[in-house]
Formats: structure tokens, sequence, C-alpha cells
């Protein structure tokens, strides 16, 4: 199908990761990273958001559901919101979420929140290298197809 | 074929034999609900049941199916079919009013607008009913539209349970063929037999629908709608386990340059089921959603196909339907000589 | 009982002090029941009480939300839990309601009751409680079972609101106990044992099953968004065919979107034609947030709903 991520098994399986930055801390320290010329993996597909309480669990379940191999969320750090509180949702639903996928059966490392300022490009690009290869030594997130045909000739 | 009889032994040997040749589907059991799935042996098939959940409509026309796939190479788009069917098929164990319920089926997917995706499977689908054990369930009423548990009529094959044998009554090509596998475990019926063995009568109590049409469709904008609606959620559960109920919803899955078109069952009571691009929705509130959906089973699919009923007292819904609204009692309350009865 | 409660909705309906009652009544055979809206005095008589009037009647308050008059509403202790969330959701005002309350002493589950006897619901014709038994009629006879055999799984851990306003009570409506050996989040932590891929495969063969009738969003009394998500086109969240991925999504994010509001009333997996255990769903999530948050739906008129609300010193496994 069209949006599964990535080749199945073996060698070529490069992982495709969606991040979730928001916009006053990690997105800058995402700029921070790049202008500083840290390498990292090139694996992640990074969307800004304004703050990191943007996210609603749909991104999340929704990425993950149609076969992307994990999703990060990045914000500030607790107590720098910019929005002051924003990011405390975020603890409170992240938290609630990694549970719930973890407890259908989805490997926990697929989603994680990290917290990252704007002046961490060395965290950014620690976190993205991590998270990568957190992801990649798991394997292709595969698609649910299930018995139901998702390819037409499958029933 | 004249009569015949197997013993309850053979049955699961002729299953057997039949599974060999095509794809077997029976009722199974799984997390107690009874469903028809394919099977590789007749040990994996259930006798104890009264009916399926998910009416075997489902086997023709699926909760979802693959129509067709499609890719963009460049300018070129290239269409793959799907196939419905990998092998021919036999469906055991069959009611007689899911049989019922297909002839009514056939006149949407198979006159004047050919469905070939229903017409391929039941073309391919050979039908062996089992005669529902008596009594039937205290909420059954197919009688009550024409249709008779005992009979073979819309089957290939009735097997009815006379105590130590089933009796079978092969009624076409395909349902002889099938019998013919089984050589022989059937035996012909001795004249004393044909009259020894015979089921018990059908006690079933029949409901009164002469008229009924004709007095419905005096009711349009009476207010019997809205209090008939009241305990209605919306929920579509009546729809996804009616045997005559057929609307369905298409979409693509996947993207513009490489997807697969499906189509999914859908249901005339959920909200935006009549809802228009424009915003504007002929039926916006459970009042003209439950009367529609009276009124097509008992008026506009009658008189948009030339049939009976479109019901075939399965009792299905309202069983299951969580806001207690069973279609027994409409039809008590349409049919109610002084008018509509106060509920 | 049943008269108590009769003549009180004549004497309420007589009063114009509702427009209507919902309350129970028979459906089509003695052990099948469904929810009764009165109108009119002469229809009392058809309101019952007892062990099988299973759901939560909360969800129609909503829909008397357009009335001019009030809508009253018979609860047990467990579906007051729903007022009292709608009330914090400010989706009812209070006192559009008249809530009267039924002293409740277990229900019973017809899945394990056919089990017990060995014969379909069909047969049963009646259903009493008798203390720590039920009084079972079946056909002409009358059995008794100990009720720890056919209760309800959410029974045995009966929570009502803390202290709840009832308008109207039918006696007194207090928490139903009873000893069992087991304990509430049994079900979850047997689930959350099980190594990762027997869990997956697990909740797949659930989700497999889902024909995505949307029973259990529809009799749910937390899901009443004018357009829901799984509706919306643009951006189109949700494809309508029940594929296994869009089933998974489905059941997911309807989870996480009653994350601290779901009353465990039991509706959605009583509802559900596929007999999907959504039940161990949700009662993870409200594990979770009882251990992390210390919070549970329903209970309270005045605490803050958990999503809505944060500690400066909340769990933070994130670095």
């Amino acid at each position: 199908m069209a949006s599964e991520s990535s080749d199945e098994g073996g060698n070529g399986y490069e992982p495709k990761i969606l991040v979730f930055a928001c916009n006053w801390c990690s997105y800058a320290g995402a700029d921070l990273a790049g202008v500083s010329r840290l390498q990292m993996p090139a694996n992640c597909r990074i969307i800004r958001v304004m703050c990191s309480a943007r996210v609603r669990p749909e991104f999340v379940v929704t990425a993950l559901s149609k076969g992307l191999d994990g999703v990060l969320v990045l914000g500030c750090h607790p107590g720098d919101c910019h929005y002051s509180e924003g990011n405390y949702f975020t603890r409170r639903r992240g938290l609630l979420l990694k549970n719930l996928l973890q407890f259908v059966g989805i490997e926990p490392e697929r989603f994680q929140v990290r917290w990252v300022s704007a002046s961490e490009g060395a965290k950014f690009a620690d976190t993205v290298e991590q998270v990568t290869e957190q992801i990649r030594a798991l394997g292709p997130n595969r698609p649910r197809s299930g018995n139901q045909s998702a390819e037409p000739g499958d029933r | 074929m004249d009569r015949q009889k197997i013993s309850k032994a053979d049955l699961g040997r002729w299953l057997d034999t039949i599974a060999g040749k095509y794809e077997l589907i029976g009722p199974t059991e799984d997390e107690d609900i009874i469903q028809f799935g394919p099977v590789q042996s007749s040990a994996e098939l259930t006798l104890d049941y009264a009916n399926s959940l998910i009416p075997p409509k489902s086997l023709f026309f699926p909760p979802v199916e693959s129509l067709f796939a499609f890719r963009k190479r460049g300018k070129e788009i290239q269409l793959e079919e799907t196939k419905p069917l990998q092998q021919d098929r036999v469906i055991f164990g069959i009611r007689n009013c899911d049989v019922g319920s297909l002839s009514l089926l056939d006149r949407v997917f198979c006159d004047d607008l050919e469905d070939s995706y229903y017409r391929e499977r039941r073309e391919r689908t050979t039908l062996i009913a089992l005669a529902c054990p008596t009594p039937p369930r205290s909420s059954c009423f197919c009688t009550t539209f024409g249709i008779d548990p005992l009979s073979p009529a819309g089957s290939d094959i009735l097997l009815t349970d006379v105590g130590d044998v089933y009796l079978v009554d092969a009624v076409t090509d395909k349902g002889e063929k099938l019998v013919a596998l089984g050589e022989d475990l059937f035996v012909s019926l001795t004249e004393g037999e044909e009259k020894e063995l015979q089921p018990p009568p059908v006690d079933m109590p029949q409901l009164d629908v002469g008229g009924l049409r004709e007095r419905l469709e005096t009711l349009w904008e009476d207010e019997y709608w809205d209090k008939l609606s009241l305990p209605c959620l919306g929920c579509g559960i009546c729809t996804y386990v009616c045997p005559t109920c057929h609307c369905f919803d298409i979409s693509d899955v996947g993207s513009t340059a490489d997807g697969v078109r499906y189509r999914c069952w859908d249901s005339c009571m959920y909200n935006d089921f009549a809802l228009m691009v424009s915003g504007v929705n002929p039926r916006p509130s459970k009042r003209e959603r439950t009367r529609n959906r009276y009124f097509h089973k008992f008026s506009t699919f009658p008189s948009r196909y030339g049939t009976g009923y479109a019901c075939v007292g399965c009792a299905r819904c309202l069983v299951h339907c969580p806001g207690g609204v069973e279609i027994t009692e409409v039809i008590k309350d349409i049919s109610a000589k002084e008018g509509v009865s106060d509920r | 009982m049943e008269d108590k409660l009769q003549e009180l909705v004549v004497e309420l309906l007589g009063d114009g002090a509702m427009e209507y009652f919902i309350g129970y009544r028979q459906g089509f055979e003695p052990s099948h029941v469904v929810p009764c809206f009165v109108t009119d005095q002469s229809e009392a008589d058809r309101l019952i009480w007892g062990p099988l009037c299973l759901q939560n009647l909360s969800k129609y308050v909503l829909q008397a939300r357009d009335l001019d008059g009030k809508v009253g509403l018979l609860v047990k202790g467990c579906d007051a839990r729903a007022i009292v969330e709608l009330v914090k959701q400010h989706q009812i005002e209070r006192d559009r309601v008249v809530v009267v309350g039924v002293p409740c002493e277990g229900q019973v589950d017809p899945r394990k009751l056919e089990q017990v006897l060995g014969v379909p619901m069909e047969q049963v014709i009646d259903v009493e409680d008798a203390g720590d038994e039920f009084l079972v009629t079946v056909g002409s006879e009358v059995r008794k079972i100990g009720k720890e055999q056919v209760l309800r799984d959410k029974c045995f851990f009966c929570k009502h609101p803390a202290s709840f306003d009832y308008d109207y009570t039918l006696g007194e409506v207090q928490p139903f106990t009873i000893d069992g050996d087991s304990e509430e989040y049994d079900a979850v932590e047997k689930l959350e044992g099980l190594p990762l891929e027997e869990r997956r495969a697990f909740w797949q063969k659930q989700f497999e099953r889902c024909i995505r009738c949307n029973a259990c969003r529809e009799v749910c009394y937390g899901c009443y968004c004018k357009e829901c998500i799984f509706d919306r086109t643009a951006p189109r969240w949700l494809d309508r065919p029940p594929l296994l991925r869009e089933n998974e999504m489905y059941h997911l994010i309807r989870a996480v979107h009653l994350a601290g509001r779901c009353i465990d009333c039991g509706e959605c997996e009583r509802v559900c034609p596929v007999n999907i255990p959504l039940g161990r769903l949700y009662k993870k999530l409200q594990k979770d947030i009882a251990e992390l948050f210390d919070y549970e739906a329903g209970m309270e008129y005045d605490t803050v709903p958990p999503l809505v609300d944060f500690e400066l010193d909340d769990q933070d496994p994130f670095l």
C-alpha cells in the first residue's frame, strides 16, 4: 500500500519516524542542531506545532496504524512551556497513551516524548540518533492488514 | 431427486468429502458467537446453534471487500481487478430465513444493475440449508413473511433433523452434484419411512401483515415515529445484523497514485448517511431515519423490486437492539385496526 | 419497588414536573429488558425493575436537552456517575434531569447465567434478587443461583458517586458489596503480564472481528460530539471499511478520548454484536488514571477531570 513505510526485512530497511516539534523550544533546538552542522540520521520527518500539547492522540495512533515506524513528540521542559502549561498536559497524555499502546502490543519505543529546549542542539541530535537506532532495532512496524483484504486478491 | 436420508454419524464424512473439493463454510463458535466461516473439516463446525449473529449475506455481500486496485505509473493508470472467489464454495447450515433473504438481495444485485462480485459468489456457491430445530427460537417469526422453515425452496439441499438421521432434499442440479459426492452415505426412503420420518410441525406465532403496506403508507406524517425513535440510539446494529439490509459505502484507501477501492457496509440509521455536500440532510433526525427504515422494509423495497416485504422474520434486529426497538411491535402497532395504538 | 416507581412517575407526570420519564420495561421475552419512555401516565405500569435492568440510560438525557421541560431518569448508583460527569463536562444542567435512584443489589450477566443454567436466556422467565442469591425461574422451575456465579463483573467492585443528589429514591441507594476472590484490575493485569507479542496477537484477533457498527460509540454517555472525529471527511482520520488497522485506530482513539471520563458502565461491551472485550481496554486507562492521578470519573462534582489538569510533580518518565 502506498503509505506503508519501508521495505520488508533485511538490508535496506530505513525506519520512517514522525517527529512533532514545538515551535518555541524543540523546533528551535532542531534548528540549532542544523546550524551547528551536527550529524544525525535522516529518518525523521518533522512537523512543527506551536506547542507539544497540540499533539492529539489520533495523530500518534493514526501514524502508527498506517505503518510509520515511530512517533516522537518533542516539547519544552516542564516549567518552561512558552504557553506556561501546555507541556504539563502533554506529559499526562503522553504517559497514558504510551501505556495504552504498550497494552495493545505496540513496542514502547515506537512512541516517545522528550523535552528539548531551544539551546539544546546537541540534545536534539542525540535524541534523534538514539530514537532512530531504537526503532531501527525493532524492525519495520508491520502494517496491520489482518485477514481482511488490504490488497486485492487476498480474499 | 427423491427424498433421501443420511445418518448423523455420516454427515461429517460427507462434509469432509465436500471440504476436499470446495471451500466449505459453516457455523462455527468463537467467543460465544456463532459465525459462518470457512473450515478445513467438519470437526470445526458446531450444530448447537439457533442462527448466526451476522447473517450469511456477509458471504455474498461482505462487510468489506476490495473492488479493484489502482496504480498510476506516469500518465498511465493500471487497474487490477479483484477476484471475488478463489474456489467454488458450499455453505452448510444456512437457515431458511437467510435463504429467503438471498432471494431479496438477488433483486438488488442481480436484476437490471448487475453486481458482478455478488453474482459470482451466488453462482459459485451451493447452499445446504439446515431446517430449524423445532420449536424455533421464541423470537422467530419467519412464517409471517411466507417462509417455511421446513421447505427446500431457495436452497440447493435441505437437511431436516428427525432424530437419528437427517432427511435430505436435493432440489437443484448443484445440490444433486453434492449428494453424488456422498454416494453410499445416502439412502432413499422406504414408503414406510416417508410417512414415519416427519419433523414436528412448525409452531410459530404468526403476525397479521395483511394490508400492512397500505396502512403504513397513510402514516408518513404520523406522530408514531417521534415516539418510536426515542429509544433509538442510531447505532446501526439493526442494519448490520439484518439479512436483507444492503446499503453500502464506497471509498478509496491509499493515495491517488496507489490505492484500493473498497465497498463496505453502511447504515441509513447514521446521521450522515443521507447528508449531502451542501449540508442538507433529508433525514436530519432519528424520527425521519426510523420512519425510513420501516417504510423501506414494508413499502419502498416491495414497490421498487416487485417483491413481498423485505423482512424474513429472523428477529436479529429486535434481539440485538440496545434501545429495544422491535419490528414485531411496529407491525402490530401499524396493523391495529383503529389506527396506530398508543405506545 | 415497581409499584412505588410507577406511582412516583404518575405523580411527576401529573404535576408537569417532567415531560417524560426514562426507565426500563420488558421486551419481546421476559428476560429481555429494554428502555421505556413513559410520555403519558397510562404507560407508567410498563415500568419494571430487577437484576436484568442492565442498560445505563443516561445517554438519553442528552437528546432531551432541547425540550422545554425536564426529563426524568431512573438510575442505579453506578449510572449516576454519568450524570455527575455530564454536569461536570457542561453537557447538561443538573436541574434539567429529575433523577430517581433505585437501590440495586447487583446485576446479572446474561452470558454467565446461560452458562450456569445450561439453557438459553429465552427460557428464563424471571430473575429475582434474594440476598446472597438470585431466584431464577426457568420454565416452571425456580432455581437458586449464588450471586457470585452470575454477577456482572463490574458489580463486584460497585462504585457510586460519593454523595449524589438524587431527586427521589426508591429506598436506600448505596454501593453493593460482595466477597469475591478477584481484584478490580485482574483482567487488565493478566493481559499486562503477557509478553508483548501475545498481547498484540490478542488484540488483533479482537479488532479483526469489529464490523464498525459504531454501537459502542452510540451507546456511550461520553460520546456526545456533534460531529464525531470518525465521521469527519476533512481531515479523514478513519476510512469506513472495517480493515484491521482502521478498527485498531477506532478503538484506541475512542479509548483515549474517553480517558478520565469513562465510568465503567459496561454498555460498550454489552452491546457489541461481536463480543469484543472492550471493557479491558477502558479498564486499563481507568487503572492508570487511578494510579497516576488518583482520580475516578463520576465520583464527585467538584474534582477536575485529569486530562484538563496537571500537577507540577506529575510523574515524568520522559527525559
